[in-house]
Order: C-alpha cells, then structure tokens, then sequence
C-alpha cells in the first residue's frame, strides 16, 4: 500500500519537475539571483575540497620523496608549527656528529647520516657561491657523509657523489643540485669544473637529478638550489657548528622499531631523566603528512563554515522567493485545488519546485567547483574528492526542501475558496 | 450554540430514517446551513437549503450578489463543507468527507468551469486538460489520448500546443471546458461562464453546453443574467440564503 502511494505520487514527480522548470525559466533573473548563495556554498565547498586535496597530495609526495622508511632527527620540533619555541626548547643541547654515528650502529637502521648547514656563517652571514662573476647567497650548504647517497632521497645524474677518502681528508669537493648546475654551468658539464663557496675553491664532482617539489620554489626554497660537502669540510667553514640534523633509513620493514631504538638511544645520551619527554623530535614522513592533515582540518572546517553561511543565506532567498511565488500563484493552486489536488499534491510542487531551484544552483557551482579545481591544477595536482559534488548536490537539494517546507505547507493549506476568489 | 445543539438532538424519528437513507438523485442536499463568524456576529450565507438534482437535467441557479447562490455553488463544488445538513452526491454522503476525499470528489465528479477559465500560463492546452488526470492518477499515454478527445469534443483539436495566451477568449473557455470533461464527472459546474465573453462568443459558449446536454452530460450554471438562465431547463432562484424559487422551464 505504501509502495503504490509511493509509486503514485512518484508519475506526478515528472510532471511537477516539468512545471517547475517552466516556472523558474518564465522568471530567469529571479531564479538566478535567488540561488546565487547556494552558488557560491556549493562552488566553494568543490573548490576549496580540490584546493585541500591537491595541497595534501602535493605535500605527501613531497614528504615522501625524502623516503617512507626516512627518519628526521632534530632537537627542535620538525614540521609545521606557528608558535614560538618555549624556553625548555631552547635550551636543549644540540644533537651532534657522534649521536647520527652511534644511531648507524643500531641494528634496524641502514643508514645514519649527519647534516651540518653552513648556509650561513659563524657570524650569521650568508656564505656565497660564485663562479665566473655570477653570485648567489641563496645556495643551500650542507655539509654531509658519502652514506647519503645511501639514503635513495637523492639521485646522480651525472658523475659521483664524494667518497669517505675525500670527507677523511678534508678534500674541497662538491655535489650540486641541478638548479646550481643550470645557475653556474649553463653551457656544458660541471664536473671537474670549479666553484667558489665561502672564497675557497671547490671541484665538482657530482650533479644531482632535478627533485619535483610543491609549489615549484624560487631561490632558497628550490630543493634543488643546493650544494652538498664533505662534512669535515663544512666543518672548516663553520668551525663553531656543532647544531646537526640527523637522517636515519630503517631497515625494510622495521620503520616503528628503528624510531624506537634511536629514541632510547638518544634519550640515554642525553641524559633525559626517565619521567621527562624527550629533548628532540623524531619524526617520519608519515608522521609529518599526518602533522600536516591536522593542520588542514582546520582549514576544512574554514570550509564548512564558509559555505553553510552560503547556502543559510540561499536557503533564506529561496523561502522568501517561494513566498512570493505561493502568493501570486494563489489562484492557480486554488484551481489546482478546484480540479482535484490534494494537500499533499499542492505541498509536493512546492517542495520539488524549491529544490529544483536550490539543486540548479548545486549544479551551477559544481561546474564552477570543476573550473576551479582545473584552474588549481596548474599549480597543485589537484583533483576533485568523490564525495565533494555528492555533498554539493545533497546540501543544495537539502536546503531546498527545507527552507522550501513552510511556503509549500502554506500553499497547501490554503482555503480552495479564498484561493479562488484571490485576485 | 446551545440552541443548535438541542434542535440537532431533538429530531423526529421519522425524519431520522429519511435522513439516512442514500437519496436516489444525482446531486441531494437536505437542510444545508452555511454559517460564517464575523467577528463576534454569525452570518448565514445558506439557510436551510434543499433541493435534488437528477442525472441529466440543466439547472441554472441564479440571484443577486449576496445571495448566497457563490456559497451553494462553493458547497456543490465541494471547495467548501456545509455548516448543517446533508450532501450527497451519486449517493456519496460528501457533507462530512475530509479533506483528501473532498480533493477525489472534486476531481472525480465535479468538472468545474470559471468565469475567468483559470487555465495555468504557462502549460498548453493539452497539459492544461490533462492536469485533473495527473491527480487522478492515470497514466500518461492514457492521459494524452483523454485529453486529445476532450480537446475534440470541444472543436479546438487544432490548437492543442496552444497556450492560452495564444487563443481567444472563447478558445479558452472552451479549453477549460474539455478540462471540466476530461475525467466523465457527475456534473458540469459552471460559475458566470460567459461573464469575461462578448455576446458573440457567449452564444457560442451556451450553445456547446446545450449540446453537452443533449448528450446526456448533466450542468449546474451559477449565473445572475437572467437571459443565459433563460437556456437552462430548470431555474432554481436564491435570495437571502434561502431558495424563492425552483421552477421547471423547459
């Protein structure tokens, strides 16, 4: 019984989404402006959602380029922050040369690797790269172990990375990152060329390929504006540094036992007492895109509560629109009424012609949502989630029946006497 | 009130059996009383109405405005319930239906026609004719094939995709007539159906109700001119709510 009710109702849904078209096409400037808040609720829900999803991909390649087995080992907190370090933090004493060769002897790590950054300079200035003329303070300097290459964050193009022989001795070589290659060599291969770094001359042994990054990147931020040296090296450029990065590969398969064995490690060098939290952070790429989705939860919530305010204030035109259609169509519903409709018949047109308005206006802005999102797709590899256009489309609809509910009950219950006689 | 009640309670016995037994005529009202509140005053529009109506006659019920003769029509139609009294139609007692059987009764054995044909804008003249099918549920192949014979039936087969904008006034009465028709109601009720039509088309109008009788279709005209009365077989005359004069003409 409920389903032939169902069924019933259901030939006349056809029927009132005809009519309802060709109500809201006699009125295309008041339809159009009614449902300009559902627009833009709709739009910024697909656009933002592809806008968050190409950041997350974007990041989590990047993260992942440094290594799914990768550790990161600072004193400082790694990842996204927006406060200030605390005085606790710093304070802490730095992690040092000895500490990444004592982690390399743990047995579920591969590799352990130190990195010195001489950037910039004892007095804080930056240290200049030059060669022929050309200058640039935007080159990363990193002073490193031959066991990074070891690590599979890097890869040669061309030519070698140094050797343990040339850290040992102290030899003045270099590894450039491609951008340093384009920058310094535009015209034939660096290797064997040299370069100046901080006044002394160096000699190219190796160029790293080009690493994809998010974003692009301009001067420092480019990954591959870069120069690797012998640690030993950096050592003689800076000699005050002591302030190390560590990067630890675990072994295949033994990423959370690696993390756990370098924390004991380092909690027992540095002397943290056993009720204290650690004076360093340990991080893996993993944790880091996990850092960073909660950071972006917030932004999603931004999103919600932007695009609710959308679709609230097209909710409200749409019931003041529709008022005003109950109104001026009185006499129709009182003919309908006349010639047999019931309530739920009158109700029904209503409540199909608000949602067609508010469901026109979820499509209007998932179109433009796609045209976002391909506009976006010039910089981030962005795409649009599955469930964005579901929601979209869900929400509009919703916002129609809803907000649609009370001027169609009022139609519905009109006196098909009064409702005739309705000039 | 307390009145009311009393006289209610205290009927005849005999009374009581005539009352409910189901009248043999198409259209019977008993005793109808249509009472509005003004305020704090009661105003009888109807008082104590009673007349039957056979399958097939043509009845035309006239009187000043203010008559009351728009509320009897209101209470014939069923887009109105009787304060008092019994209705029936087709041996269906309609005076105390709800609202959704009221609806089906509307849309099953009533075929109204307007003064001012109250066809939708936008909708041609086929969708205008097929909208008391839609609620009646029929089926759309169904439903346009009724609604194309309707349209015949009324000689406007050749502006069927026609809106009304795009038709002449007698057109459109027309149209809304083959509406009226379309679901074989109990009755055709028309209220001033030519009061918005020259004379010319008027003529034109009553006689297409005329041959609609004659073919054994059964109309009720709500009119106060007393020469488009003059057409029907029977003139029942209202004055202040109650019936003057029920008198058999042809």
């Amino acid at each position: 019984m409920v389903r032939i009710k169902f069924l019933r109702s259901g030939g006349s849904f056809y029927e009132n989404l005809w009519m309802a078209i060709a109500t809201l096409r006699a009125h295309k400037l008041r339809s159009s402006l009614t449902i300009i808040g559902v627009v833009i609720g709709v739009w910024t829900v697909i656009g933002i959602s592809s806008l968050i999803s190409g950041i997350d991909l974007a990041v989590k390649r990047e993260v992942e380029s440094f290594g799914i087995r990768s550790i990161f080992i600072y004193k400082f907190d790694i990842g996204f922050r927006t406060s200030e370090p605390t005085r606790e933090e710093r304070m802490r004493p730095n992690l040092t040369y000895e500490d990444a060769l004592a982690i390399a002897q743990l047995p579920s790590v591969e590799v352990s690797v130190p990195f010195l950054n001489i950037t910039n300079n004892r007095w804080g200035q930056k240290i200049l790269v030059t060669r022929a003329g050309k200058t640039s303070a935007a080159v990363r300097l990193e002073g490193t172990l031959p066991d990074y290459e070891r690590a599979g964050v890097e890869t040669i193009s061309e030519g070698r990375f140094f050797v343990q022989y040339e850290n040992d001795s102290s030899q003045p070589v270099c590894v450039i990152g491609s951008s340093v290659a384009d920058n310094f060599f535009p015209y034939g291969s660096p290797i064997g060329e040299t370069i100046e770094i901080g006044g002394r001359e160096f000699r190219v042994v190796g160029v790293l390929a080009k690493r994809e990054q998010f974003g692009g990147g301009e001067g420092s931020d480019d990954v591959n504006n870069v120069i690797y040296v012998p640690y030993n090296v950096a050592r003689k450029l800076k000699p005050n540094a002591d302030d190390v990065f560590i990067l630890a590969v675990a072994r295949a398969g033994y990423l959370d036992q690696a993390k756990d064995e370098i924390t004991d490690l380092l909690r027992r060098r540095r002397q943290v007492p056993f009720d204290q939290p650690n004076n360093f952070s340990i991080e893996t790429a993993e944790s880091i895109v996990q850092q960073f989705r909660s950071l972006m939860a917030g932004v999603a919530i931004a999103m919600v509560a932007i695009s609710s305010v959308g679709l609230m204030v097209g909710g409200i035109g749409v019931m003041n629109i529709m008022l005003v259609s109950v109104t001026e169509r009185t006499r129709e519903i009182g003919t309908r009424k006349a010639i047999g409709a019931r309530r739920r018949d009158i109700l029904w047109q209503f409540l199909i012609e608000a949602a067609t308005l508010t469901g026109m206006g979820g499509l209007i802005g998932l179109l433009l949502g796609w045209a976002t999102s391909f506009v976006i797709r010039l910089f981030l590899p962005s795409y649009v989630p599955l469930w964005a256009p579901i929601v979209g489309v869900i929400a509009s609809v919703g916002i129609g029946i809803i907000f649609g509910l009370w001027p169609a009950w009022k139609a519905a219950r009109l006196d098909p006497v009064e409702a005739l006689r309705y000039e | 009130m307390l009145t009311a009640q009393v006289q209610e309670e205290i009927v005849p016995y005999g009374e009581l059996l005539a009352q409910e037994a189901v009248p043999a005529a198409l259209i019977s009202m008993r005793d109808i009383w249509r009472t509005y509140q003004m305020g704090e005053e009661q105003v009888h529009a109807l008082r104590g109405v009673s007349f039957d109506v056979q399958k097939g006659e043509y009845v035309a019920i006239i009187g000043p405005s203010g008559s009351g003769k728009s509320t009897l029509m209101n209470i014939i139609g069923c887009l109105d319930t009787p304060t008092r009294g019994r209705y029936w139609i087709n041996g269906k007692l309609v005076s105390e239906m709800d609202d959704d059987e009221l609806a089906r009764i509307r849309n099953k054995e009533v075929g109204f026609v307007f003064q001012t044909f109250n066809l939708l804008p936008r909708a041609t003249a086929l969708h205008n004719v097929e909208l008391p099918l839609i609620y009646a549920g029929v089926p759309a192949a169904e439903r346009r094939e009724r609604a194309k014979r309707a349209l015949m039936a009324v000689d406007l087969a050749d502006r069927m995709m026609h809106k009304p904008n795009e038709l002449s006034g007698g057109q459109r009465q027309r149209v809304a007539i083959a509406r009226a028709l379309v679901n074989h109601p109990s009755i055709l009720l028309a209220d001033e159906p030519t009061g918005a039509l020259d004379t010319a088309t008027s003529r034109e109008i009553m006689n297409l109700f005329e041959r609609l009788h004659e073919e054994g279709n059964t109309i009720i005209i709500v009119t106060h001119e007393p020469d488009i009365a003059a057409r029907a077989h029977r003139i029942i005359s209202i004055r202040d709510g109650r019936i003057e004069k029920d008198e058999r003409v042809k």
